[in-house]
């Protein structure tokens, strides 16, 4: 148990998927003009990485990584997909995108309302692609791990994109110079924002 | 952008030359549809990788976004993010296959950017908004000119970050050469570091829209 | 507009045709790829002991000073020998053992067992040791030749799969791997200390310290912690095996 709390706070704050890593940048710049909207945007990530990285876990431990295939018995033993993953993770990825968004419209609507238009965005977001390929890399032990490693991220991308539209709602009424404005300002605050992030890189729970 | 170009059209007509100018500048992937940032800020620390990067797109864009509107009429909306990525990831990891076998130190150096082209959004954008909608021909202009677009924006960032980061140009040590660090001169790391490829990228904004003013945003 | 049938069968096909186009040039292509690995890899052994290969002359290279290969168990006991093209003792040639596999191994408790590499080169008898292990994106690949003494290093090798260009995957370059050369992993008193890489500089280390440091890259600092951990995970399973036979 202390070692999934250790995963999931470190995967929110020291392997931050938007500041450490800067993954999931183009949905995080441009959905982020205010804070309901992006913590919409948040929530259907956090959702969408609790769901794929631990499916994505299962394929990997028990279809593509080296040896497998062991189960289907000792002839299969040497066969190796792994040059498969890209894709299937990313089909996987965006068949989930779809069943999550066809299983919410059926069974919450508000939900639905609210979530809806975000949904087909993730599929491109390449912090969930990150999630699965991050998760591969590092050999997580078991499904429990994998899924806290993707909530955690998950949880990080939601407080960076609700960070930056809170200050992006402030600064509408400071006086940034006109070509700035907008997508100017956004950039180099993210940039700052990744430099104090900085400070966490390194640290061991 | 994404209106239907009239089959009677020239090949070079105004309307498809507009396919390749516009993303260079008033339609910048990077600056206003921001579109592929990761890879920018993952490939700009030095020059010569942002270059390999730009050329990759190139190919894999012009590519890319005739197959999808060769495509077009046959794939179900309802599908079609899944069949896009398919086809682009298939494209790819193809390549990457091949140059494996045939051309391991090409590969070798290539093998960073597989993963960062297949996740571009810049690739999904420009299917979803030009390939579905149009005919291959101008789809391959708007492939070419929007990685094109992309490209150089990625060019002037690997060369300012090279420059003062490392001091160097194509790994040439141009600073030692002119003796700028025998009168003190340092490095400034910070330059390498991903954060400064956003505020790199915000400065060029800023110029960008002091030049053209129209694009300028409310707030 | 399209039928749930259309859908389901559109995406059948789809399927098919992308897995059968991959599987076909992977099997194709697999016997080309898997041969440039090894070339790769024999390359990555002859450039620890400062010997470069094109990817014509690496496996000749390979055979005319590369005489001896050894396995050795988590006891340091041999576990087999691999002498001028033949296997003399044990079950697996040293060259082919998994690397990866026995480091997970290791870490699982379980007996494994790693190769050692034994160079001939100008008279004198230089040990190799591969190494493996995790940087930022992707895994990091490398080796580590000793001198005769096995304390003294006297050439490196480093590569990477998807290191960040410019930052994390500088570690492949010359610059990084000679700053190896001469550091020694044991102190003064005989004890393990391996080569860490150092953030900031060795400058910020006790001088009597920096005969086992090296700096690391400056804006790879994941990457360089992954080739700190890699070189002490790695050396640290052949202690026993030098304390056996060096002392």
């Amino acid at each position: 148990m202390q070692e999934l709390t250790s995963i999931f706070v470190q995967s929110i704050f020291i392997d931050n998927m938007v500041f450490a890593y800067f993954l999931g940048m183009c949905s995080y710049l441009a959905v982020s003009r205010t804070v309901k909207t992006s913590m919409g945007l948040g929530i259907a990530v956090i959702f969408v990485l609790g769901i794929t990285v631990p499916v994505n876990y299962l394929i990997n431990e028990y279809l593509l990584g080296p040896g497998s295939l062991a189960w289907l018995g000792p002839d299969f033993v040497d066969v190796n997909l792994n040059f498969l993953s890209f894709i299937v993770f990313i089909a996987v990825i965006a068949s989930m995108v779809q069943l999550v968004e066809m299983f919410i419209e059926k069974f919450s609507p508000a939900l639905y309302n609210s979530l809806g238009i975000f949904l087909p965005l993730i599929a491109v977001n390449c912090a969930i692609l990150g999630g699965s390929l991050f998760m591969q890399e590092r050999e997580y032990q078991s499904i429990a791990e994998a899924t806290s490693f993707g909530l955690g991220s998950g949880v990080g991308w939601l407080i960076a994109i609700v960070g930056i539209a809170a200050i992006r709602e402030k600064i509408r009424y400071s006086n940034v110079p006109a070509p700035l404005r907008g997508l100017g300002i956004t950039f180099i605050i993210t940039g700052l924002m990744g430099i104090a992030f900085m400070m966490f890189l390194g640290i061991k729970i | 952008m994404s209106a239907e170009v009239k089959e009677k059209d020239p090949l070079f007509s105004l309307k498809n030359r507009k396919l390749i100018s516009a993303p260079l500048n008033k339609d910048n992937p990077i600056t206003i549809q921001v579109l592929g940032i990761c890879s920018a800020l993952a490939v700009t620390a030095k020059l010569e990788p942002s270059v390999v990067m730009a050329l990759s797109v190139v190919f894999v864009l012009g590519v890319g976004n005739v197959l999808i509107s060769l495509l077009r009429k046959t794939i179900p909306p309802r599908i079609r993010i899944i069949v896009q990525l398919t086809v682009i990831a298939t494209l790819v990891i193809l390549v990457d296959q091949f140059l494996k076998a045939f051309a391991y130190d090409v590969s070798k150096q290539l093998s960073v950017f597989v993963g960062l082209i297949i996740t571009n959004c810049i690739i999904m954008g420009r299917f979803e908004a030009f390939g579905m909608a149009n005919k291959p021909w101008p789809s391959f202009l708007d492939g070419i000119g929007n990685a094109l677009g992309y490209g150089w924006i990625l060019i002037v960032v690997g060369f300012l970050r090279e420059l003062l980061g490392s001091g160097t140009v194509w790994g040439y040590p141009v600073f030692e050469k002119f003796g700028l660090y025998s009168v003190g001169y340092e490095n400034n790391g910070m330059m390498i570091l991903p954060p400064m490829a956003l505020i790199v990228v915000g400065v060029i904004i800023w110029v960008q829209r002091t030049k053209v003013r129209e694009l300028i945003e409310e707030n | 507009m399209f039928s749930n049938r259309y859908i389901f069968i559109y995406s059948a096909v789809m399927v098919i045709i992308v897995a059968a186009l991959l599987s076909l040039t992977a099997m194709l292509l697999q016997p080309r790829q898997e041969r440039n690995l090894t070339i790769a890899n024999i390359q990555g052994i002859l450039t620890a002991v400062n010997i470069e290969a094109t990817s014509d002359d690496a496996e000749e290279l390979y055979k005319t000073y590369i005489k001896t290969e050894l396995a050795i168990d988590q006891d340091g006991r041999i576990a087999s020998v691999y002498k001028n093209g033949r296997l003399e003792e044990g079950k697996v040639r040293p060259f082919d053992i998994d690397l990866k596999k026995e480091l997970y191994n290791k870490k699982m408790g379980n007996p494994f067992i790693i190769p050692l590499y034994i160079a001939e080169k100008d008279g004198n008898t230089l040990y190799i040791i591969p190494l493996r292990g995790a940087g930022l994106w992707g895994p990091l690949y490398g080796n580590i030749a000793f001198g005769p003494d096995f304390n003294e290093i006297v050439g490196a090798d480093f590569s990477h799969d998807k290191e960040t260009p410019g930052l994390g995957a500088e570690i492949s370059t010359k610059e990084f791997a000679n700053q190896f050369i001469g550091k020694t992993i044991f102190n003064d008193a005989g004890e393990f200390v391996s080569v860490r890489v150092v953030k900031g500089g060795i400058t910020t280390m006790p001088t009597a310290q920096q005969i086992h440091g090296v700096d690391a890259i400056s804006g790879g600092t994941i990457t360089s912690i992954g080739v700190s951990d890699m070189v002490n995970n790695c050396l640290e399973n052949y202690i026993s095996y030098i304390q056996n036979n060096f002392k």
